[in-house]
């Protein structure tokens, strides 16, 4: 296994950051406007016949997650479609590849650079959030870096697949099979206290549901060891899951 | 020529992609200063060959030198001193012209005002001054082709690889590939060129192999190949040494 080169990793993010220089405006609209429906459907149209949840008003128990569910999909969205799209369609790898930058690097700058998209989604709908008044703690300001390292979690998840996928087309299974039972089952909508033992467990194994609890903690008042725990999760399945699939994977796609 | 002369110098190159054998064991070594040319129809392994040299795909078997450097062993080293033109068209489709030549600098590590004067310079170079802001989708062909070269330009590599440079180019562009090419060689560069269009081997390279199948069946200048097979020109020679003219698939 080959190391990447952090330096290398990064030339590859400022590809990618420019090009979203361009077209920001564009992007960020339609993924940032999809929690906010969420935001006002849910919380203020059933959180008006839904008066709290957990002692906390229903609006402000679902806004934090929908600040995770942002940097689920714009990881999620970075790392399959476009990262796709760069792959086999631009060909833009088999460029860069012909230059000092290595598979690795390629991947660990492509998982970067989906971490930072994901970053700034998040930390604008938390900014929303936070002007609609939704949020009853000052802790709520140490959220984003948790939100990078999610966005990092939900990154090597989508590269992992993307480096095994032969065409486009199984995007479907994995939006229909893995993200959106995330997004529902995520934890974002209802808590997991009362329900069966098996139930938690199952959303324990998914990202969403670690990153749902940080920023709910952060933005209700932190408990600072679940916090901790929550991020060591993440921080542990995106090292773990980045060497072992899109690192090797890529390579061996790449350079046969 | 000495062996440590070589910019590439290939021993027993052998690559098979399951039961398939795309380069089954070549020789070959290019010096400095050389256009070298690779002449064979599609499919003969040339593609193969050069993505090993330029490090998009393994060595299968053999031993792979470039620049001194096993490519096996030193593959990011080579890399860094080194040109390439693919055969498919590979510009950034979501940059403007310049930003092509701004990121792909970016990825040997020049940048700030180094990467712009060497993008400036190397629009210039390219006779594509005027079209630095444009999308990449709005070039021709030849433009295309050219920004393709210029890009590959951007580390001052000591060695260019350019995979078929004018396929599915008009005469003009081609002429104007050429005319790059020509501009480069007079500096001295090395090349090494693959091609399917007699006339552009002819034309370009110093020596030449010919490969068919995976292997090299001659070697050469343009016209000590067609004094030693008595014919009067490049075709005669493929046809006299393979049998199938070059349009045949392998």
């Amino acid at each position: 296994m080959t190391l990447p080169s952090v330096r290398d990793a990064l030339r590859v993010w400022r590809r990618n950051a420019r090009v979203f220089s361009h077209v920001w405006k564009g992007a960020l609209l339609p993924l940032f406007l999809d929690p906010l429906f969420y935001l006002v459907s849910l919380g203020f149209g059933l959180g008006t016949y839904l008066a709290s949840v957990n002692g906390i008003p229903y609006k402000e128990f679902i806004a934090p997650g929908l600040c995770a569910s942002a940097v689920m999909w714009a990881a999620s969205f970075e790392t399959t479609w476009n990262t796709f799209y760069r792959m086999a369609e631009s060909r833009q790898y088999d460029a860069i590849l012909a230059t000092p930058v290595e598979p690795e690097d390629l991947v660990l700058g492509e998982l970067l650079w989906a971490a930072t998209r994901a970053l700034v989604y998040g930390t604008v709908f938390m900014l929303v959030v936070c002007a609609l008044g939704l949020v009853s703690s000052w802790w709520v300001i140490a959220l984003p870096p948790f939100l990078m390292l999610g966005g990092a979690c939900f990154a090597a998840c989508g590269l992992a697949y993307t480096s095994l996928i032969p065409k486009m087309d199984y995007y479907t299974f994995y939006f229909t099979l893995f993200v959106t039972p995330m997004f529902v089952f995520g934890g974002i909508f209802y808590p997991y206290d009362r329900l069966p033992d098996w139930a938690q467990a199952a959303a324990w194994l998914t990202p969403l549901y670690h990153l749902v609890n940080i920023a709910r903690d952060l933005a209700t008042g932190p408990e600072a060891a679940a916090v901790a725990a929550n991020a060591a999760w993440l921080l542990a399945v995106t090292v773990v899951l980045f060497f072992a699939v899109p690192a090797r994977a890529m390579r061996r796609r790449l350079v046969a | 020529m000495s062996v440590d002369a070589a910019v590439v110098h290939a021993r027993g190159l052998r690559k098979a992609y399951g039961a398939i054998v795309a380069v089954d064991g070549v020789d070959f070594t290019v010096g400095r200063g050389e256009c070298f040319g690779f002449l064979g129809p599609n499919g003969a392994g040339k593609t193969t060959t050069m993505k090993m040299i330029y490090g998009l795909a393994q060595v299968g078997e053999g031993r792979l030198e470039v620049l001194g450097l096993d490519v096996a062993r030193h593959r990011r080293e080579v890399k860094a001193r080194l040109g390439v033109v693919p055969q498919d068209d590979n510009l950034d489709r979501d940059l403007t012209v310049g930003e092509n030549l701004l990121v792909h600098a970016g990825y040997f590590g020049l940048s700030g005002a180094d990467a712009r004067a060497r993008r400036d310079e190397l629009l210039e170079f390219a006779g594509l001054a005027a079209r630095g802001r444009s999308d990449v989708r709005e070039l021709s062909g030849g433009m295309r082709q050219r920004l393709l070269i210029a890009r590959a330009l951007v580390n001052r590599p000591e060695l260019i690889v350019l995979d078929e440079p004018t396929t599915g180019l008009d005469p003009a562009a081609r002429r104007g590939v050429w005319n790059v090419l020509a501009g480069l060689r007079a500096q001295g560069v090395t090349f090494l060129l693959t091609t399917h269009y007699m006339e552009e081997a002819a034309r370009l390279c110093d020596r030449l192999v010919i490969m068919d199948r995976g292997r090299i069946v001659d070697a050469g200048a343009p016209g000590e190949l067609t004094v030693r097979h008595e014919q009067p020109d490049l075709e005669g020679v493929f046809l006299h040494l393979t049998g199938h003219g070059l349009g045949a698939q392998a």
